[in-house]
């Protein structure tokens, strides 16, 4: 079917699908299917930040005075962050509009998108900070062969889906041969791919920023490179909303109370997309290994971090329903809860001119006494 | 309209005796003030980190919940008790 930007056809967005029924005409919101995306948007807007709001000059002092294992594992995860988003930024966008058929939908996913650009220019904000010509990291992004490995793998599914929506929307259903491939399209293979990228987005989300920030608030509770963590801890905030929002998505398909056709993919496809969350589990264990490699930092090793991970994890496969590999059952880095506290991360207006005024009324806020009844 | 103070009964699935929780804050605060480490990020509904399985009683919730949730599951970041309660945390 066709693409068009304003469709003619009257129809109801109450009874339409999420994905793939009519492409959506008016933007409206008086009337919501799923009023969950409508609330996710509000939420997500009352969260907008600038990075220029947040003042991280004191963070090129701590910088020269890490370790070079350490400086290591810090531009690691940027450029892996910087990957992360710079996906994030535009995939929803791509992927997704041209076969959403909910208004309200259409608009989270638009939202959603552009924090992610909000994310992607925080990096720029970081580095420039710390190198007077930051070029070399972003460079090395493409040529680095761990970061190329997870990019594949992220990237895979949304491209697959892409691909196969370009050709359903230009060529309509049957079998297609493209630069001597063949492809079989049709209503079923289409949900198949949506069902697959969306649990692939939905484990990027989940997991894939967790041994980065575990890192970047490891180095905070040093009193190192506080303004980073600053800009992470609301980078975390958002990504958690955006957690919520494909965790929804997946549920609403599963307990068929969407597409019932979805709900048959849900459970032709659930091994396959477990499959998926285990291997990004596996992927993250392994990038712990990379920052690593050199050696540790103070308060986190390799072990931890990867428990840390598989803990995470075994909470976000139970929210949508997948069963975890995984065993271990309490929180190996307790203090990562007071970094992922929205409480602390209050952006208020008035104080936003003065971000170092910002900056040190949040670091107050989390002391060691926090810490105080945890026990590892 | 007041609302009435109230302190409930809460009972946590392997762990006893039942704990007072009161309807002052919420279920995560009390949680915590009897020292039971809930899992929880956000604080505020949106995360879905305190998933608690509710086995019997009520609640109330003071922030719209937004994380996602069955029907048997609360948020006990983001309510209040109203009535005894047997949870079990996720
Ligand atoms: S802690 Fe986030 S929903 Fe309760
Ligand atoms: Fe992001
Ligand atoms: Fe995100």
């Amino acid at each position: 079917m066709k693409y068009t930007t304003f469709n003619q056809q009257v129809s109801n967005p109450l009874t339409e699908p999420m994905f793939f029924g009519n492409p959506v005409n008016v933007a409206r919101y008086d009337q919501q299917k799923h009023s969950i995306f409508e609330k996710l948007i509000e939420k997500q807007i009352s969260f907008f930040w600038r990075p220029e709001e947040v003042d991280v000059s004191k963070d090129r002092v701590d910088f020269q005075k890490l370790t070079d294992p350490e400086k290591h594992i810090f531009i690691s995860n940027l450029k892996y962050q910087t990957l992360l988003d710079s996906v994030q930024g535009r995939s929803p966008n791509i992927a997704f509009l041209p076969i959403v058929s909910l208004p309200e939908l259409e608009t989270w996913i638009e939202t959603w998108s552009f924090f992610e650009t909000i994310h992607s220019r925080s990096y720029t904000h970081i580095l420039r900070n710390l190198f007077s010509d930051p070029s070399d990291v972003f460079e090395d992004i493409v040529l680095n062969e761990e970061i190329k490995l997870r990019a594949s793998d992220i990237s895979r599914y949304y491209d697959d889906l892409i691909f196969a929506t370009q050709l359903w929307q230009t060529q309509g259903e049957g079998r297609h041969h493209v630069d001597g491939q063949d492809y079989l399209i049709n209503q079923r293979e289409l949900k198949k791919k949506l069902y697959l990228c969306m649990n692939s987005v939905n484990a990027l989300e989940a997991i894939r920023f967790y041994v980065s920030f575990a890192c970047t608030f490891a180095f905070a509770e040093r009193e190192m490179m506080e303004g980073n963590s600053k800009i992470i801890r609301l980078i975390a905030r958002d990504e958690n909303l955006h957690l919520t929002s494909t965790q929804h998505i997946l549920n609403l398909w599963a307990k068929g109370k969407d597409d019932p056709e979805m709900q048959e993919v849900a459970e032709e496809c659930h091994d396959q997309a477990r499959d998926i969350f285990i291997k990004a589990v596996e992927q993250e264990k392994k990038w712990a290994s990379y920052l690593f490699q050199h050696g540790s930092m103070i308060g986190l090793n390799k072990d931890i971090l990867c428990q840390y991970v598989e803990f995470i994890a075994t909470h976000r496969m139970s929210a949508i329903g997948m069963e975890s590999p995984f065993e271990v059952t309490t929180n190996p880095l307790p203090w990562m809860n007071n970094y992922l506290n929205s409480d602390n991360v209050q952006v208020a207006p008035q104080e936003s001119e003065i971000s170092s005024y910002l900056v040190g009324q949040i670091d107050s806020e989390v002391n060691a006494d926090d810490f105080g009844d945890f026990d590892l | 309209m007041d609302k009435v103070c109230n302190t409930f009964q809460v009972s946590v699935e392997n762990v006893t005796p039942s704990l007072p929780c009161t309807n002052e804050c919420t279920l995560l605060e009390s949680l915590e003030s009897h020292k039971l480490e809930v899992h929880s990020h956000c604080r505020e509904g949106f995360c879905g980190a305190c998933r608690t399985k509710l086995i019997s009683g009520t609640v109330d919730y003071v922030t719209d919940p937004l994380a996602y949730i069955d029907d048997d599951e609360i948020l006990p970041c983001c309510c209040i008790p109203t009535s005894n309660l047997v949870i079990k945390p996720g």
